[in-house]
């Protein structure tokens, strides 16, 4: 039989853990639910009501249905909003992810000055992206004196108008691309530096060439890094939006407009058009949302790594 | 140990940088709160000031020209205004001068908040709010058609203070048009039309200004002829250049209605203007490289010195001679006129004005400063500091802004940004491709032009 007092004792002291748990984890939970799930809940309410001002109070919204969505899915300027993300998910995200990978596979085989490459490599996302994004369009791309155009002339070829409205989209996914690689190499050097060495010792013992390491070692293994860049990479195409502002700056373009540019110029109007509609902004913002909600999802079933122990 | 310091340091590192972050918040050095007076609703006194129209009103009498009565007394008065310029600015700088002169003048203590050019996705927001805003700086076109409603109509006051001789009454008009009331002073005024190099002008022989099309194009070939390059122009203002042009053949008007209607194929001006632009880029009249990278083409006027004129607005000019460090030597053309168009003569024209905001405490003390700001001495100061147009037409233009105000003067229906060629908010951007792709020469003729116009409905 146990004295009592050492029941006491452990129930006194779990009730006062559980309080102190309550204590610690409320202030985080309390500034997530109104900074965080608030918005985000209203955003989604927002979104089916005609809604002119974004701090409108909720006396002057008026119920408008799927109306929002209805609006901009007929709107030819967010369906071109939508093709351009699409590129630059698809296409972008396949090349961005490719030499993001190639670069950490090479990074982690053993190469001399490793650490200098690496941090050359994420150098770009360390810089802010307006200085970067004007180094390439006053300079890398400009038609008289730029870099790009200087190589070809040295060459004997002809220069390209980088910019023009055909070309722009490229150039600016291209310039985009150059300093994202870095950013998904990293997350990719430590999910290889995370497989074990004896792995690839006990491969090259039984004959195995690097190539096929790689493929039956490395990328199986990599499964849940990938995951994450792919849902990393989807989060950052959603929200591209410094890129597009400066490639098309004063006004927006339609070759370079993203969603959440056309979201803004939506809710807050732009030059020459005063006409501001956050009901629509919100329902573009429920839109992106759900694109990466069903990627995410998507993503799980497709590469499905919980059979993995290493 | 060690470890513990690091920790430390990082920590305070980290929440000094959390309040750094929290905003900029200029505030002039406030008066020493003298007891507050407020002035009787019936005596209005501006400070005094050798230019500005100090006047003397009580509610029978007229306005009458300037009499010094002394100053104002605001004593415990305090201004928050919101200011589209960064304190760094040569606008901010002059702005500044103007609040410390005012309230060393009345005793008012004027706190402004240098927002940038963001305070127009700010200040909407704000003003629903009833945030404490007593003047704001911002587009007038904004001012009457989005936040009318939050500001105070000044029409009294105005005449009280004689501004109808003062300011350009074709801003007066045109935000009545808009929002039904008068809301807004102008402060820095804009003008648009063909900014060129005069010295150009004068070594190609061009000696009159050409007044329509067909001598515009004869001016271009002599420039040509000479050795230069005519006309500018850069992706952002593509669609600027082009709505002048065609707002010249149909009006701003109709042009707004073909913008939010379409039918662009079925406008026999629309075509024929469209075409007279094709024309013009495959004659070589732009500059090389046009259309531009904002602001490539444009600063080659200032670079090369060979490039003559750019469809702008009168901001072009400082920020050409800025951006490349030249001195050009600019003036001001109306957009010529064309044949059988329905507008000849109208020039774009816009503004950057102070607006009072509706929970202003002490309206009569904003509207003084406003006045302040935009007449006489300060206002000849921003004229002069920040290479603009002066608010207040009894004051000189400086040499870059050579024929700005006359041409304000003269302007009795102005014309808005894009002409109504961007009423469609939703095809804007689509618009503004297709104008850069005729100004690359991707259109053989007008009726290609408005095809591809049509296509976007």
């Amino acid at each position: 039989m146990v004295p009592p007092h050492f029941h006491g004792r452990g129930g006194r002291k779990m009730k006062k853990n559980k309080g102190m748990i309550v204590a610690f984890s409320l202030p985080l939970t309390l500034a997530l639910i109104i900074m965080y799930l608030y918005p985000v809940a209203r955003t989604v309410l927002m979104s089916f009501f005609k809604i002119e001002s974004v701090t409108s109070s909720m006396s002057a919204w008026s119920f408008y249905g799927v109306g929002n969505y209805a609006k901009i899915f007929g709107s030819p300027t967010f369906q071109g909003s939508m093709k351009n993300m699409g590129l630059i998910w698809l296409v972008g995200g396949i090349i961005t992810l490719f030499f993001a990978l190639l670069f950490a596979v090479v990074l982690t085989s053993g190469v001399r000055f490793k650490k200098f490459f690496r941090a050359a490599i994420y150098l770009p996302n360390v810089i802010s992206a307006v200085a970067l994004a004007t180094m390439w369009v006053q300079y890398v791309y400009s038609n008289d004196y730029g870099m790009l155009n200087k190589v070809l002339e040295f060459f004997g070829l002809e220069g390209v108008k980088w910019l023009s409205s055909d070309n722009k989209f490229w150039a600016m996914l291209f310039a985009y691309m150059f300093g994202a690689v870095g950013y998904y190499m990293l997350i990719f050097i430590s999910g290889i530096e995370r497989i074990p060495a004896d792995l690839y010792e006990a491969a090259t013992i039984d004959g195995a060439n690097k190539i096929q390491q790689f493929f039956k070692i490395t990328l199986p293994l990599l499964k849940g890094i990938i995951k994450t860049n792919i849902t990393f990479y989807s989060v950052h195409t959603t929200a591209f939006f410094l890129w597009t502002k400066m490639f098309s700056p004063v006004n927006t373009e339609a070759s370079t407009i993203v969603p959440v540019v056309y979201l803004y110029d939506t809710v807050f109007g732009s030059q020459g058009n005063s006409g501001r509609d956050a009901g629509a902004g919100a329902a573009v913002g429920v839109v992106l949302t759900a694109i990466i909600i069903l990627v995410y999802f998507v993503m799980n079933r497709v590469l499905k790594d919980d059979d993995l122990e290493f | 140990m060690k470890k513990k310091l690091i920790s430390l340091l990082v920590t305070t590192a980290m929440a000094v940088t959390l309040f750094a972050g929290c905003g900029a918040k200029e505030e002039t050095p406030a008066q020493d709160p003298a007891p507050a007076e407020e002035e009787a609703p019936a005596q209005e006194e501006t400070p005094a000031e050798a230019e500005t129209p100090a006047e003397e009103e009580t509610p029978a009498e007229d306005t009458e020209a300037s009499s010094d009565e002394g100053t104002a007394n605001y004593d415990g008065v305090t201004l928050t205004m919101w200011s589209m310029w960064a304190n760094t600015e040569p606008q901010g700088k002059v702005l500044q001068e103007a609040a410390d002169a005012f309230s060393a003048q009345t005793g008012a203590t004027i706190n402004i908040e240098w927002k940038g050019r963001d305070v127009k996705t700010i200040i909407a927001t704000a003003l629903e709010a009833n945030e404490n805003v007593d003047i704001f700086e911002e587009d007038y076109q904004r001012i009457a058609s989005t936040y009318s409603e939050y500001c105070l109509d000044v029409t009294e006051m105005a005449e009280a203070a004689g501004y109808g001789d003062i300011g350009f009454q074709c801003f007066v008009d045109q935000q009545k048009e808009w929002s039904g009331a008068f809301n807004s002073i102008a402060e820095q005024p804009q003008v648009g039309g063909i900014f060129y190099n005069k010295d150009i002008f004068d070594a190609a022989g061009v000696t009159t200004l050409p007044a329509t099309w067909d001598e515009f194009l004869t001016a271009c070939q002599a420039m040509v002829d000479a050795g230069f390059e005519p006309m500018a122009l850069d992706d952002a203002y593509a669609d600027f250049a082009l709505a002048y042009h065609l707002s010249r053949h149909v009006g701003q008007e109709a042009l707004g209605e073909l913008s939010v209607n379409g039918g662009w194929g079925e406008n026999e001006q629309i075509i024929k203007g469209a075409q007279e632009l094709i024309d013009f880029v495959n004659a070589g009249y732009l500059e090389s490289g046009a259309p531009g990278a904002y602001p490539e083409s444009q600063n080659k006027i200032g670079l090369t010195e060979k490039v003559a004129m750019i469809v702008c607005a009168n901001y072009v000019c400082a920020e050409v001679n800025n951006n490349t460090g030249s001195e050009i030597n600019w003036g001001l053309m109306n957009y010529p006129a064309v044949e059988g168009g329905a507008d000849s003569s109208n020039a774009y024209a816009g503004a950057n004005s102070l607006a009072i905001s509706k929970n202003c405490a002490n309206p009569q003390a904003a509207f003084d400063f406003i006045m302040f700001l935009t007449t006489g001495e300060f206002d000849q100061k921003m004229a002069d500091g920040a290479s603009q147009i002066p608010a207040d037409s009894r004051n000189t233009a400086p040499a870059i802004m050579d024929g700005t105000v006359e041409t304000l003067l003269a302007t009795k229906a102005p014309l808005k940004w894009n002409m109504g060629l961007t009423d469609n908010s939703d095809l804007g951007p689509q618009f503004k491709d297709v104008a850069i792709k005729l100004f690359e020469g991707g259109f053989a003729s007008g009726e290609e032009f408005a095809a591809a116009m049509d296509a976007l409905y």
